[in-house]
């Protein structure tokens, strides 16, 4: 203790007194209450009666006696009334005091300080936390960026290889078709497909030694199903590859192809087709269509021009009913004449307004005189192409001609 | 009538204000009000057919500078630690409370409270270090004291421990 002389040691206990608001209590072995004194309202406890169990009236108490530790100190005890206290408990052999002093202005001040830095740290966890999320978010994101990149680099070979298949497959297609012929008369064609396989195919060979025929397949759709149809069409004709079928009868070979490729069982896909048989002896020319435009015939020397007269024929398309007949129609070709056969991209073409060709316009190109060498064919797909403007055709360009 | 000495700690701001006030007043406010210092209330429960009187020393939150003083938790018949699920350091502060309690007041019956179960997007403890704790013999309970989830339930399953 401070060797201090009793007129200070008093001033100090005063200054203590005034200053912190002294109440006391105290308890005996019995661990009664046995005297309360002080400031008590203060604390909110001027209701005490001295005489019953401590604990009762003052909780803080339960469970703290018989003192273990003195002096013992529970600093900044909030009051029933508010305030705030230091609890100093003091024990002697027989009693324990309980000295309670205001220290709720230092509460208040600690309380604020320590207020801020909580919300300062909480807020600094969780930015933390945000941080931490964020960068697990990113590393997520730069896993999926290059899985992504692995996959575009995949689907890129597979495109690549896809693409040459493709190509491989167009060749193949191209190599089926025949070679124009110039004895003992002109055949000639052009073939633009839409896509790198169209769905038209087409084909002309001698079925005996006085019949010709030529023919022309548009599959619905375009793409590699469509061509695969419209060349398996083609050399079921070419190599008369349908049973019981006399080649030299139009009517009779759509009959059998109708038959033979039932959407059905041919991937939900039909075609349009024109067969014709030309007799070389007589000039006869024989023909049925199946949903196929009809061909043009174009009478007189090239050099001159002249009028193009569609052949008219009618029959629904192959694929779709199996009940379907078709008729032959029949005319004669004299020399010089030039017979058209086409699919529909020829002629039904777009403009860049949206318009339409005019058929007038399409037939008006075939029948107008040939000079200098020019082919028509050339001259029909040069107007198509301006027709139509820059990029591909909508729809196979395929016109096949034989010339007498 | 039965009285009963209850501690709740663990870290600063994890709810254990909050959870005193949902249980003894029925409220709950979104401001975050720190403690200084002990704050103590009484609530009477029913244990069976007889009442209890808990005495709830809510103990100003542990943080880096302040440690919690083991001494208040004397004579304390059980205790809650309480642990905020959104943030996985006050478990860890949590475990450490509790290495120094047991060291200081032995086997005194204790329940872990996962506060903060409304937030359930934003947890962030691993379900892993719950398992390996419960295996070291602890015991978790999920409570909100913003919805009240599980408080109530809790604090009368630890009256029910200490009636025994």
């Amino acid at each position: 203790m401070l060797d201090l002389p009793a007129r200070i040691s008093d001033s100090l206990l005063l200054l203590l007194h005034s200053q912190r608001v002294l109440a006391h209590l105290v308890i005996d072995a019995s661990q009664n209450l046995v005297q309360a004194g002080g400031h008590l309202e203060h604390y909110g406890l001027d209701g005490l009666v001295p005489g019953g169990p401590a604990c009762e009236q003052l909780p803080f108490v339960e469970g703290l006696l018989p003192l273990t530790e003195t002096p013992f100190l529970i600093r900044s005890m909030e009051m029933p009334s508010g305030r705030v206290a230091d609890v100093h408990f003091f024990a002697d052999d027989s009693t324990v005091w309980i000295l309670l002093l205001d220290v709720t202005a230092e509460y208040e001040e600690a309380r604020l300080v320590q207020q801020k830095a909580y919300d300062m740290t909480l807020l600094s966890q969780r930015e933390a936390r945000l941080i931490e999320q964020l960068e697990s978010a990113n590393q997520e994101l730069t896993r999926a960026h290059r899985e992504l990149a692995a996959s575009r680099e995949a689907l890129l070979l597979t495109h690549d290889r896809l693409r040459q298949e493709l190509r491989d497959a167009e060749r193949y297609v191209l190599a089926m078709l025949p070679a124009p012929l110039s004895e003992p008369f002109v055949v000639d064609w052009r073939f633009v497909p839409s896509t790198e396989l169209g769905g038209d195919s087409f084909g002309y060979h001698w079925i005996d030694a006085e019949h010709f025929a030529l023919y022309l397949i548009d599959v619905c759709g375009h793409g590699v199903g469509a061509a695969l149809l419209s060349v398996a069409v083609a050399d079921t004709l070419r190599s008369g590859a349908l049973p019981r079928t006399d080649f030299r009868n139009p009517g009779e070979v759509l009959a059998a192809l109708n038959q033979a490729y039932q959407m059905e069982s041919h991937g939900e896909l039909f075609c349009t087709v024109w067969y014709g048989v030309y007799q070389r002896a007589t000039g006869c020319l024989r023909y049925a269509s199946a949903g196929h435009p009809p061909a043009l015939l174009v009478s007189g020397p090239p050099e001159a021009g002249g009028d193009a007269r569609p052949l008219q024929a009618s029959g629904p398309c192959v694929g779709i009913s199996p009940a379907a007949l078709y008729r032959d129609a029949q005319c004669i070709l004299r020399s010089p004449a030039r017979l058209f056969v086409f699919s529909d991209g020829t002629y039904e073409i777009a403009r860049p307004d949206g318009s339409m060709l005019e058929f007038s316009a399409f037939t008006e190109i075939l029948a107008r005189p040939i000079r200098d060498g020019q082919s028509e064919l050339d001259r029909l797909l040069d107007f198509a192409r301006d027709a139509h403007g820059p990029g591909a055709l909508e729809d196979d360009f395929t016109i096949i001609k034989m010339g007498l | 009538m039965l009285q009963k000495k209850i501690c709740l700690l663990g870290a600063f701001g994890v709810g254990k204000t909050s959870l005193v006030r949902r249980f003894v007043d029925t409220i709950f406010s979104d401001a975050y009000l720190t403690t200084v210092g002990v704050k103590i209330d009484k609530k009477l429960v029913t244990v069976g057919t007889e009442q209890m009187a808990l005495i709830l020393w809510d103990i100003a939150g542990e943080d880096e500078v302040s440690a919690v003083r083991v001494s208040y938790l004397r004579g304390a018949a059980g205790y809650l630690l309480v642990v905020d699920g959104t943030r996985p350091e006050t478990l860890d502060t949590a475990v450490s409370i509790q290495s120094r309690i047991g060291a200081e007041i032995g086997g005194v019956p204790f329940v872990v409270l996962l506060n903060k179960a409304d937030l359930q997007e934003d947890w962030a403890i691993p379900m892993e270090r719950i398992q390996v704790l419960e295996a070291a013999g602890w015991v978790f309970r999920r409570t909100s004291a913003k919805t009240g989830f599980g408080v109530e339930e809790t604090f009368q399953e630890l009256a029910a421990r200490l009636a025994r």
